[in-house]
């Protein structure tokens, strides 16, 4: 495999009812389920849940990248991801995804360099990129 | 279910290096990292894979929602997803997933129901319908 390439695999297995786990090589197995606007259980991780958590962590990812580029450091980033799901031609799916990101920084110097690297993180971000529904970014940046 | 549209909130917190906590409210928390992040994130679960398990779940959601609409039973379904990174145009995207599934059944008589029931699954997958990727699903069905 080159650079140029990388493969994901995951394994899911049903349990019984509506549940089962997510299983992935050398990580934590995840309990999963429909999710309960669907008549699922309550408080079991959903795949809609897990398609908007990966927005969110490719953004984050990729924003600490780029700020490892740009050579500047960042005291706290939070990420809050609301998709939204819509009945459309062929059944639901997502139809407009919102990312609002908070990010901390030391100083007022860092403020500009702490949005290019959240406007650049949005741009590259390969999970939103692989979505068809537009992604909204609502951004800010303090000073903490 | 009414054809209201439904909203997915997560929110990720950053907890060092590529890392960080993901929470859906009133559900277990999943910790997230990434390959090259030095060996204890890296057994956290990257965007990527929360991206291909969220289509293999919701796969599975759906085949199990099929069958009970349809009234026939299984004893065991597993599903690999192997998505693949790939480069496109400037930046990375997953270009495909490809889904084996493996049922297992009491006795042959369902076996046709079945297949119909993972036929559905596939063409009315919320999620996979939500990315722009092709999603391919090969098929097993074993009397167990």
């Amino acid at each position: 495999m080159t650079d140029d390439m990388h493969k994901y695999m995951v394994t899911v297995n049903w349990k019984h009812g509506q549940i089962g786990n997510l299983i992935i090589d050398g990580k934590p197995k995840v309990e999963i389920s429909t999710p309960s606007e669907f008549d699922g259980p309550e408080g079991i991780i959903s795949p809609e849940d897990l398609f908007v958590a990966s927005a969110t962590s490719c953004l984050m990812t990729t924003f600490v990248t780029f700020t490892t580029k740009m050579r500047f450091d960042f005291k706290s980033f939070s990420c809050e991801g609301h998709g939204t799901l819509e009945r459309v031609d062929k059944g639901f799916q997502f139809t407009k995804l919102l990312l609002k990101t908070k990010v901390e920084v030391d100083s007022e110097d860092l403020k500009s360099k702490a949005e290019r690297a959240l406007e650049l993180a949005g741009k590259y971000c390969l999970v939103t990129n692989s979505m068809k529904c537009p992604t909204e970014h609502v951004n800010e940046v303090v000073v903490g | 279910m009414s054809e209201d549209p439904k909203l997915f909130p997560v929110k990720l917190v950053w907890t060092g290096g590529k890392s960080g906590n993901l929470t859906v409210d009133g559900k277990v928390a999943i910790k997230t990292g990434v390959p090259s992040g030095g060996p204890e994130e890296a057994r956290f679960h990257s965007p990527e894979d929360l991206f291909v398990a969220s289509a293999a779940m919701c796969y599975m959601n759906g085949f199990v929602e099929f069958t009970r609409k349809m009234r026939i039973e299984f004893k065991s379904f597993e599903c690999d997803a192997i998505g693949t990174l790939e480069e496109v145009g400037r930046s990375l995207e997953v270009t495909k997933i490809e889904m084996t599934a493996k049922v297992g059944i009491g006795s042959e008589d369902n076996r046709r129901k079945i297949e119909r029931a993972l036929e559905l699954a596939a063409k009315y997958c919320f999620i996979g319908n939500s990315m722009k990727c092709p999603v391919s699903h090969e098929t097993n069905i074993v009397v167990e």
